[in-house]
């Protein structure tokens, strides 16, 4: 049985967004504005002459949809990198940060702004998950010492096409006068993210890890990566740490010990301890986030 | 806990030592098995050291080429392609290697359990898996080669990120337009020259005046010229005061003296530590050295008389090719089989671009031992070879004693030096004179004809 025909709702305005949405997801209408938070402060450091710097750069790198299409425009024809930009932290040494700040500006203004309307926690949620998953690959990466770099970068973004069904999702109910549970929103956003991901990933050109990522991230599908990167492998372990610290009701240290993941990155238990140990600075860094 | 398995020997760690001590003890008959923490075997050597560098090495010198033929044909090569096809090659020559050593593993009857090896005394071990099962072994030998990895020293943050080190810097995604390389022994040598050829600006900084310093100095430097020529450069008779990311976009290093140096990346090679914390030895009774070591004899024998110790673990030359002897060596002494005769010639190879060679002894040693050497030298732009490879820097040296007879040495500098070195190699082992590399004929046009070139020179110093 379909998830969507699970859900206790009634059909009709349920197959009625998601015919609409599917049909944006057709049309390729994937916009993901940013949250209103991030485009304030955006505005206010890009204005301010005297701001630090890195307040702006962590910004960049810690907001999935600024991330996402910071790099995009970083690797459109109109900075000609000599070289495609595949991080955030060779975005800021190649380019620096006046042309970030720069980007950051365009981004928000033309990306517009994410209308959260009564979904402000799950929102919260959303982008809380993707940075955590960013941050846990980094320790993973560091632990196998692999690319760090990637496997954040990869973490940020495996899940993007989640906030931007939310927001369409968001729009046509607005449109529609319909109001669906959350149960339903949570199903379109488990069913289509990998697919919008990946349109994603080709509309803004984003590397090609961050769309194997995107696309085999999943227990079932990690060992179908193609590439010798890891990150497929990396991210699913990543995304089980962000659900097991942002959501601990919802596994149990031993069903998260047994996870075939575990194995299959060579884990031993003194290292999953170590990775889990690293809970506490995450929540710390979630916590600075403007949400 | 399942129930105690008893072998012949034990061997903890799948690298070249333990896989040679492995495949020697089932050989000989016996009931051999192979403890490895990895998923797969084969060691640092096949997955972080020296067949993942050497193919790194291939590709970036297959890209000089096309570099080179760019110009006739006017093309460019992107630095994302340099990037991708280095990896992937890397990761085929890796898979394959790996799987060619878990055949020859399986195919002379040796049991791999896939855990961590810790001792529970001097005749029994733990084998711990990642699902948390555990299995115990004893057996009558026990070969220590558990390897090492990069020394990661406490005022330096390797982040795997900034600041790399010779693991990590192999999964790099593009290349960075600079590199800062501390240390100036064999890997990070190696390093500065490939990145540098693939057009990263790399900064060497040691504490030595020169690299490689255990090698002859006109061979180091030979590479120095060559690396600076191409770009780098090497910063001798240093300190680091402080390293660190300056937290947006680059590692800034302070030297000593106050200089300081900035680069887009850091690669951190000053050494490296062996791997024994895991192991427990004080429940076999084995008491590591000061430098974390363990301390063995002529035959690879620890303190205690049926554990062996074979590899990097037990510390210099730290090279593969003496590490798979060492295992070899360590169970025939075990097993009371004769190894044959000892090898006194054993080269060294340093895979640098251009790549630097020796075998035999130095001139100052053999000054120091004989009271005098006649060195004769050949350099490449002498030999028709060279001129028509466009391998005009290189140099290769040999060292015979005062009279200008025996063959002591032989130390190359130029690329081929590593494959060059053996005939000097079965020189030595020959007990050739040098006469010989002037009285027989080599292939024409060939690097070989350097050794005759040098074998002249010396009889042009012969005193009367
Ligand atoms: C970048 C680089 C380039 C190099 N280039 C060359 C070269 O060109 N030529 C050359 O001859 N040498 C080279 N070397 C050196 C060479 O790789 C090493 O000397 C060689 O790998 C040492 O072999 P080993 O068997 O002692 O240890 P390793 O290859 O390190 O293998 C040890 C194995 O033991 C396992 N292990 C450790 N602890 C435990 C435990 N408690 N339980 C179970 N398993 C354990 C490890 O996982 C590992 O697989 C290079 C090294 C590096 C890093």
């Amino acid at each position: 049985m379909s998830p969507l025909l699970a859900s206790s709702v009634d059909l009709e305005p349920v197959e009625q967004v998601r015919s609409l949405l599917v049909d944006r997801i057709e049309k390729g209408e994937l916009r993901l504005p940013l949250l209103p938070q991030v485009a304030h402060q955006v505005m206010t450091l890009t204005n301010d002459p005297d701001s630090d710097v890195t307040r702006l750069a962590s910004l960049i790198q810690q907001d999935q949809a600024l991330a996402g299409q910071i790099l995009s425009v970083a690797n459109s024809p109109a900075y000609m990198p000599r070289s495609p930009i595949v991080s955030l932290q060779q975005a800021v040494a190649w380019l620096g940060m006046k042309h970030l700040a720069d980007m950051a500006l365009m981004v928000s203004i033309q990306s517009g702004v994410f209308r959260v309307q009564g979904f402000e926690a799950e929102v919260k949620a959303l982008w809380r998950h993707a940075l955590a998953t960013g941050l846990f690959g980094k320790e993973i990466a560091r632990l196998g010492r692999h690319n760090v770099e990637n496997a954040f970068l990869c973490g940020l973004l495996h899940a993007v096409g989640k906030p931007v069904i939310l927001h369409n999702v968001i729009e046509i109910q607005k449109l529609q006068d319909l109001h669906l549970p959350w149960n339903s929103i949570r199903d379109f956003m488990e069913e289509f993210h990998v697919s919008v991901g990946n349109l994603l990933t080709e509309n803004w050109k984003l590397p090609d890890q961050v769309k194997e990522a995107i696309t085999y991230y999943k227990d079932h599908t990690y060992k179908h990566a193609p590439s010798p990167t890891k990150v497929a492998l990396i991210t699913c372990l990543a995304d089980h740490l962000a659900s097991y610290l942002l959501e601990p009701t919802l596994m149990d240290e031993e069903t998260l010990l047994a996870l075939p993941v575990i194995q299959d990155m060579n884990l031993y238990s003194e290292d999953v301890s170590s990775l889990l140990e690293q809970g506490e600075p995450i929540l710390k860094t979630l916590d600075s986030m403007p949400l | 806990m399942s129930e105690t398995l008893h072998y012949d020997i034990l061997i903890i760690g799948s690298g070249p030592a333990g896989q040679k001590a492995a495949i020697q003890g089932a050989k000989a008959g016996k009931r051999v098995a192979v403890i490895e923490r990895d998923l797969e075997v084969g060691g640092a050597c096949v997955h972080h050291g020296t067949i993942p560098s050497k193919t790194l090495r291939e590709s970036a010198l297959n890209m000089l080429r096309l570099k080179r033929t760019a110009g006739v044909f006017d093309f460019k090569l992107r630095d994302d392609l340099k990037v991708k096809s280095l990896t992937q090659r890397l990761d085929h020559v890796v898979k394959a290697h790996s799987r060619f050593i878990a055949d020859q593993i399986h195919r002379n009857g040796v049991t791999r359990y896939h855990g961590r090896g810790r001792f529970l005394s001097d005749r029994e071990v733990q084998v711990s898996m990642t699902n948390r099962t555990i299995q115990r072994l004893t057996a009558d030998i026990i070969v220590v080669a558990t390897g090492s990895r990069p020394r990661k020293p406490d005022n330096i943050p390797v982040d795997h990120e900034h600041i790399l080190d010779s693991d990590s810097i192999l999964s790099l995604t593009y290349l960075p337009k600079s590199l800062t390389v501390l240390g100036g022994g064999v890997i990070a040598s190696e390093y500065a020259s490939f990145f540098s050829l693939l057009g990263v600006q790399v900064t060497m900084i040691d504490q030595a005046d020169r690299p490689v310093r255990f090698m002859d100095a006109e061979l180091t430097d030979g590479f120095v010229q060559a690396f600076e020529a191409d770009g780098g450069t090497y910063h001798g008779n240093q300190t680091i005061a402080e390293a660190k990311w300056d937290g947006l976009s680059k590692v800034v290093t302070v030297l000593g003296n106050g200089e300081v140096i900035e680069g887009e990346k850091m690669l951190m090679a000053l050494g490296r530590v062996a791997n024994i914390e895991d192991l427990h030895l004080e429940a076999a009774g084995v008491k590591p050295t000061p430098r974390g070591l363990i301390p063995v004899d002529q035959h690879c024998r620890t303190s205690v008389p049926h554990i062996y110790a074979v590899g990097d673990v037990i510390g210099p030359p730290s090279l593969a090719s003496c590490s798979m002897e060492q295992g070899r060596r360590a169970v025939c002494h075990a097993l009371g089989i004769d190894p044959g005769g000892s090898p006194e010639t054993v080269p060294m190879g340093i895979y640098t671009v251009p790549e630097m060679s020796s075998v035999g002894i130095s001139e100052e040693e053999a000054v120091t031992r004989f009271g005098g050497a006649i060195v004769g030298r050949s350099r490449f732009n002498e030999i028709a070879r060279g001129q028509i490879s466009g391998m005009t820097d290189g140099l290769l040296k040999m060292v015979a004693d005062p009279c200008g007879k025996k063959l002591l040495g032989v130390h190359i500098v130029g690329e081929g030096a590593t494959e060059l070195v053996h005939i000097g190699q079965m020189g030595l082992l020959a007990q050739m004179e040098i006469d010989s590399f002037v009285e027989n004929i080599f292939n024409f046009p060939t690097l070989g004809e350097a050794y005759r070139v040098a074998a002249l020179d010396i009889v042009k110093q012969r005193k009367p």
